[in-house]
């Protein structure tokens, strides 16, 4: 049945594709799609039911990254099952309330399909047995719930609130991560099992306060406990059905989650009870008091919200017996009240146009069955009898009365959660009276009336739920409850009694205190609203606002500081970096010369270096004429390949002659737009600088280089050129390299020409085209564009220099060659046509999608390397074998050949991609199409 | 030296000799037309005997098959009348100055 | 004998390449350097097939080829962007 876990998952993941890919459907069909996931969860979830109600634990893992520990695990025991309840329950209600909820011109698939990835995201959480694997659903679920409150994504404050939500509870993820990375090293193991295992082996070590307060920050930012509460109440600018699914039963739940989940692991000491109770009573008084002051009925609940969750993490911190088992059945509580609550104020916001309780009053008239659940369940909240919130809450008192964790001060404790309980009493009296009575409406846009039928639904299945746990609670969630507790604690927990009545006793009396107190509190409300008012409040958004704005005006400065947009600027400090870096190690060395003797004068070089010297001086001296100065560099470029040859390295000379000639036709093509003299440098300061920065890089470079030619080095090349035959199939070490032993890296750089290619491509789209109508020296263009004699001759000589590629291609593996130069030479064979008929005329002649040949070529290099996948090797292993065929004698077939057909697609598609795109930018009486993609 | 040898290292100094040719006359020569013929000709000419003597080297002194070097010569044969046309065409187009014992652009049609 | 011979023809080659770079930066024009860079492709081709009977060895070939290839491509380029300004209409 453990096979069944992942499923679970995967099905919301299906519902969201289908959502995504039909838009077309009818909301009633978008509906039932969504509604698909928590239905079929739930089904999948009930034959599994039996067997973890006895305390059952299903585990299902596969590895991911076991190097890493991580693995994929989903465990599921009755903890994750109670937990799992509420999100397919909760979200099976919400999805059909949004239905009723969200108005024809939202659009419903973004909706659904942000709720379910959330859904996913909170199953996950539960549903992991790593926890890292945990820590990823942690942040998936603060992701999807930004998607979800910046749904209204036109609308300010959801944008805002959205941003705080993600920060905040973002950021206490990245407490998080660093916790449980902690906490998994001192257990040996991310695996839940293990962790919760070795509670006492983890509080005993010395990084154990580190951990707690790490986990501690992770679990009260999402539960939005004090310090971290004013992220929830700037969130209800999400859709309601929102609040009542993450901000009631769900995501606010999850920090509370983490804290059980990890109960038997980190709980019990000094450290815990006083960090949790803490928080906890501040959040609980903080929250149940600001509660009271919203004038806005969902801020009115998120403050509520609040002080539940601090009731919640109140009871995780005390040091008694049922502390646990109570916070759990409040979970289950609050959870159906409270969603319940949201869904009333999204159907009074829905019909009435307001949200404020100002404005809204005596709706009892208008709409009194929605008005009699909303009481129902406000008085759930408020801790009425024969209602569910009232057990809880009791158990909640009476655990108060039994705690030690204040020391001498613990009497306190009691007193502050009656005080809580007041106004939670007169909060929930507000929301009845002040809504549903008090006299009529004022100024609202529309005459309020009962909702659509269905829309009340979920409402009256929560209330339902909130008397039937209310009367019968050993009946309903007694076995849940109980297994629940039992896989928390990972043992049994003390005996304890759900029942409406234990008889006259303390918990009682405090109930009766709170209820007479608060309703007298709220009769005198006016004298504490005064009260408040004096307090000059600054809302939290703004701050934060603030300092977003402060933020961003600062990562400006600084961009702008670091990136003035000047080349010079970044080449300089490019040089200057390298001076340094390769500069100081030199310091530390007592001598250039090494060990290697040097050669004998070779005068042959000796003179092609001067003639390289001279061209390259000659480059730098007419910089400024840039036609010349790029022909004087052909010449360095020249040189410097028959060094190459000459030095025994012709793979590096092939690839160097047609780089070469493919970055000349690239700068002409760009000097085009350029003016064709640039202008002369003024400032004899500015010369200085860049004769000092040439003049350090050319001592460090050469010292570099001599220091390498004279050190015998032992490399890895030796290794290359042992193995290349042997293991790679080919004699040309070079080719082999690079298409074998380092054929992941070759790959990558395919991958990124082909990623620059587009963006070059998508950069050259914006620029405005002109033809300057002179050259340099005021000569107009020559007439004839396209010379006969160039263009026979050039036509016939592409075949001849697609034959040199190709040939250039299959020789590569053995001798030199290979998909690179290949590429380019072909690439720079087809430009040659451009070059002698123009675009028009090649355009139908070749018609080649670039962008689609780069794309062809990486994917062709890459089945290449998940081929050896079937064979169960890793990416890329190479293959090579002879073959023995009639006629043509013994062949070599190596899939490095298939790589560096890939290799030879991209090079080619890039390069004309680049070229022939940039060439289109002048041609002119086209404006129809924009290039040739 | 067998005969072989004796042949190819004629055919190599005459290769280099018209080589050496075609550059001296593009240093020298007064103006950018006659320039142009050293290169263009006597060049083309020399390594046309250059190809020759490595043919005759590797086909019949090391008996190997080597057909690269035809492929260049045709290349090149085929490719420097067009280089020329286009050299010329560019040196019209910029009115380069002539010398007065050549003949002058104003005969020739403009482009 | 025969390799002094082959030594030879290949410093009268590099002889005849260190004329061009001087034409090359004599100039005048555009048009006299740019037929001195062409003339510069052709000699190393002239010195590469040399070189080639000298090593006895034909490695050397394909460079050769890529050069009078390429140099074709790149000194038409040239010609055309002194031509038209556009080398790609």
């Amino acid at each position: 049945m453990a096979l069944l876990l992942p499923w679970i998952l995967s099905i919301p993941l299906f519902s969201i594709v289908i959502l995504l890919l039909f838009r077309q459907l009818s909301r009633n069909q978008q509906t039932l799609i969504a509604l698909l996931a928590p239905i079929a969860g739930l089904l999948l979830l009930a034959p599994m039911i039996p067997d973890l109600l006895q305390g059952a634990v299903f585990q299902q893992q596969w590895q991911w990254l076991p190097v890493l520990g991580l693995q994929w695990t989903f465990r599921l025991d009755a903890l994750a099952l109670l937990f799992s309840f509420l999100i397919f329950g909760i979200g099976l209600l919400v999805i059909f309330y949004a239905r009723y909820y969200l108005s024809a011109s939202d659009p419903m698939p973004r909706f659904y399909a942000s709720l379910l990835l959330f859904m996913l995201a909170m199953l996950g959480i539960v549903l992991s047995g790593n926890v890292l694997q945990l820590w990823m659903f942690w942040e998936l679920t603060s992701i999807s719930s930004f998607l979800l409150i910046s749904y209204w994504s036109h609308r300010s404050d959801a944008r805002k609130g959205a941003r705080l939500a993600l920060t905040v509870t973002a950021a206490g993820g990245l407490a998080l991560l660093v916790g449980l990375i902690l906490l998994g090293q001192v257990a040996g193991s991310y695996q839940l099992d293990v962790i919760l295992s070795k509670g006492p082996q983890i509080i005993a070590d010395a990084q154990y306060p580190l951990i707690l307060v790490l986990i501690l920050l992770g679990a009260f930012t999402k539960s939005a406990q004090f310090p971290f509460h004013f992220w929830l109440p700037n969130a209800m600018a999400a859709p309601t059905p929102v609040s009542a699914y993450l901000h009631s039963a769900t995501m606010v739940k999850a920090g509370i989650f983490l804290l059980i989940r990890l109960y038997p692991a980190i709980a019990g000491t000094d450290l815990w009870f006083s960090l949790v109770s803490l928080a906890g009573l501040l959040t609980l008084l903080t929250g149940a008091y600001f509660a009271l002051f919203q004038h806005d009925i969902k801020g009115l609940l998120a403050y509520s919200t609040i002080s539940h969750l601090g009731l919640i993490t109140l009871l995780l911190g005390l040091d008694t017996d049922l502390a646990t088992v109570a916070a759990i059945f409040h979970i289950i509580n609050h959870a159906v009240f409270k969603a319940s609550l949201f869904m009333a104020a999204g159907i009074i916001d829905h019909e009435t146009g307001s949200r404020d309780m100002r404005k809204i009053n005596g709706l009892w008239h208008f709409m009194p069955v929605t008005a009699s659940l909303a009481m129902v369940a406000a008085a759930s909240m408020a801790g009425v009898p024969l209602l569910n919130g009232f057990l809880s809450k009791e158990m909640f008192f009476s655990q108060t009365l039994h705690q030690s964790v204040l020391g001498a001060l613990s009497w306190l404790l009691p007193l502050l959660a009656t005080l809580a309980a007041v106004f939670s009493v007169a909060y929930s009296a507000r929301f009845i009276h002040d809504v549903f009575f008090n006299g009529k409406p004022i100024g609202l846009d529309k005459i309020p009336h009962e909702p659509p039928r269905y829309m009340r639904v979920p409402m009256e299945v929560l209330v339902a739920l909130c008397i039937g746990v209310g009367v019968f609670p050993q009946w309903l969630v007694g076995d849940i409850l109980l297994a629940a507790s039992t896989a928390a604690l990972q043992q049994t927990p003390p005996a304890y009694s759900l029942a409406l009545w234990h008889g006259l006793n303390l918990p009682l009396l405090m109930s009766v205190v709170a209820f007479v107190a608060g309703i007298v509190l709220y009769i005198n409300r006016k004298e504490l609203f005064l009260f408040q008012a004096g307090f000059q409040s600054t809302l939290a958004i703004h701050r934060f606002e603030g300092q977003v704005q402060r933020l961003v005006q600062r990562c400006r400065q600084f961009s702008q500081w670091a990136e003035p947009g000047r080349l010079q600027w970044y080449i300089a400090a490019m040089l200057w970096a390298t001076v340094l870096l390769a500069g100081y190690p030199l310091l530390q060395l007592n001598s250039l010369q090494g060990e290697r003797g040097l050669l004998p004068t070779d005068w042959f070089s000796a003179v092609l270096v001067v003639i390289m010297v001279l061209a390259a001086m000659a480059t730098v001296i007419w910089q400024r004429q840039r036609l010349l100065a790029l022909i004087m560099i052909s010449v360095v470029g020249l040189m410097l390949s028959l060094l190459f040859i000459r030095f025994s390295a012709p793979d590096l000379a092939l690839t160097q002659l047609a780089v070469e000639v493919a970055t000349a036709v690239l700068l002409m093509l760009a000097l085009y737009f350029l003016p064709h003299r640039s202008p002369k440098q003024s400032a004899h300061a500015t010369l200085l600088r860049d004769l000092i920065l040439a003049g350090s890089c050319a001592i460090v470079v050469g010292s570099l280089a001599y220091l390498m030619l004279t050190h015998q080095a032992d490399s890895v090349s030796s290794y290359f050129l042992a193995n290349a035959k042997s293991g790679g199939g080919g004699t040309n070490v070079v080719n082999v390299i690079l298409v074998d032993f380092r054929g992941f890296d070759t790959f990558g750089e395919i991958t990124v020409l082909g990623i620059a290619a587009l963006g070059i491509y998508k950069l050259l789209t914006g620029i405005p085209r002109f033809k300057p109508s002179a050259d340099a020296d005021g000569r107009s263009w020559a007439l004839d564009a396209h010379p006969l004699l160039l263009r026979v001759v050039s036509q016939g000589l592409l075949p001849l220099a697609l034959l040199v590629s190709v040939y250039l291609f299959f020789r590569g593996h053995n001798l030199p060659g290979g998909g690179f130069v290949a590429g380019l030479v072909t690439a720079v064979a087809l430009i040659m046509q451009y070059i002698a008929h123009g675009v028009d005329w090649v355009k139908p002649r070749l018609n080649l999608q670039f962008s689609a040949l780069v794309a062809s070529g990486i994917l062709i290099a890459w089945l290449t390397g998940a081929f050896s996948w079937l064979f169960g090797k890793p990416f890329l292993t190479s293959w090579f074998d002879y073959f023995d065929i009639p006629l043509l004698g013994q062949i070599e077939l190596a899939s490095a050949i298939a790589f560096d057909l890939g290799v030879y697609l991209t090079v080619v598609g890039s390069t004309l991609l680049i070229l022939a795109n940039l060439g289109k930018l002048t041609t002119r009486h086209k404006p129809e199409h924009r290039g040739q993609i | 030296m067998t005969t072989l040898e004796w042949l190819i290292s004629g055919l190599l100094c005459v290769g280099a000799l018209f080589v050496l040719l075609g550059s001296v006359a593009l240093l020298k020569l007064p103006d950018f037309y006659t320039r142009l013929h050293g290169p263009t000709k006597a060049t083309t000419l020399g390594l046309g005997s250059l190809v020759l003597a490595s043919m005759v080297f590797f086909n019949l002194q090391l008996e190997t098959l080597s057909l690269q070097q035809l492929l260049i010569a045709l290349f090149l044969f085929i490719s420097a009348p067009v280089t020329a046309h286009m050299l010329i065409k560019v040196a019209m187009h910029h009115k380069l100055k002539h010398h007065h014992t050549t003949q002058g652009v104003d005969k020739l049609p403009a482009d | 004998m025969f390799s002094l011979i082959l030594l030879a023809v290949m410093a009268v080659i590099i002889l005849a390449l260190c004329l061009n770079i001087w034409s090359l930066l004599r100039g005048p024009a555009v048009a006299d350097r740019l037929l001195a860079l062409d003339t510069m492709y052709i000699n190393s081709i002239a010195l590469l097939l040399v070189y080639g009977v000298y090593a006895s060895s034909q490695l050397y070939f394909e460079a050769a080829l890529l050069i009078a290839m390429l140099g074709f491509v790149s000194t038409v380029a040239v010609c055309k962007f002194l031509l038209r300004g556009d080398i790609i209409e």
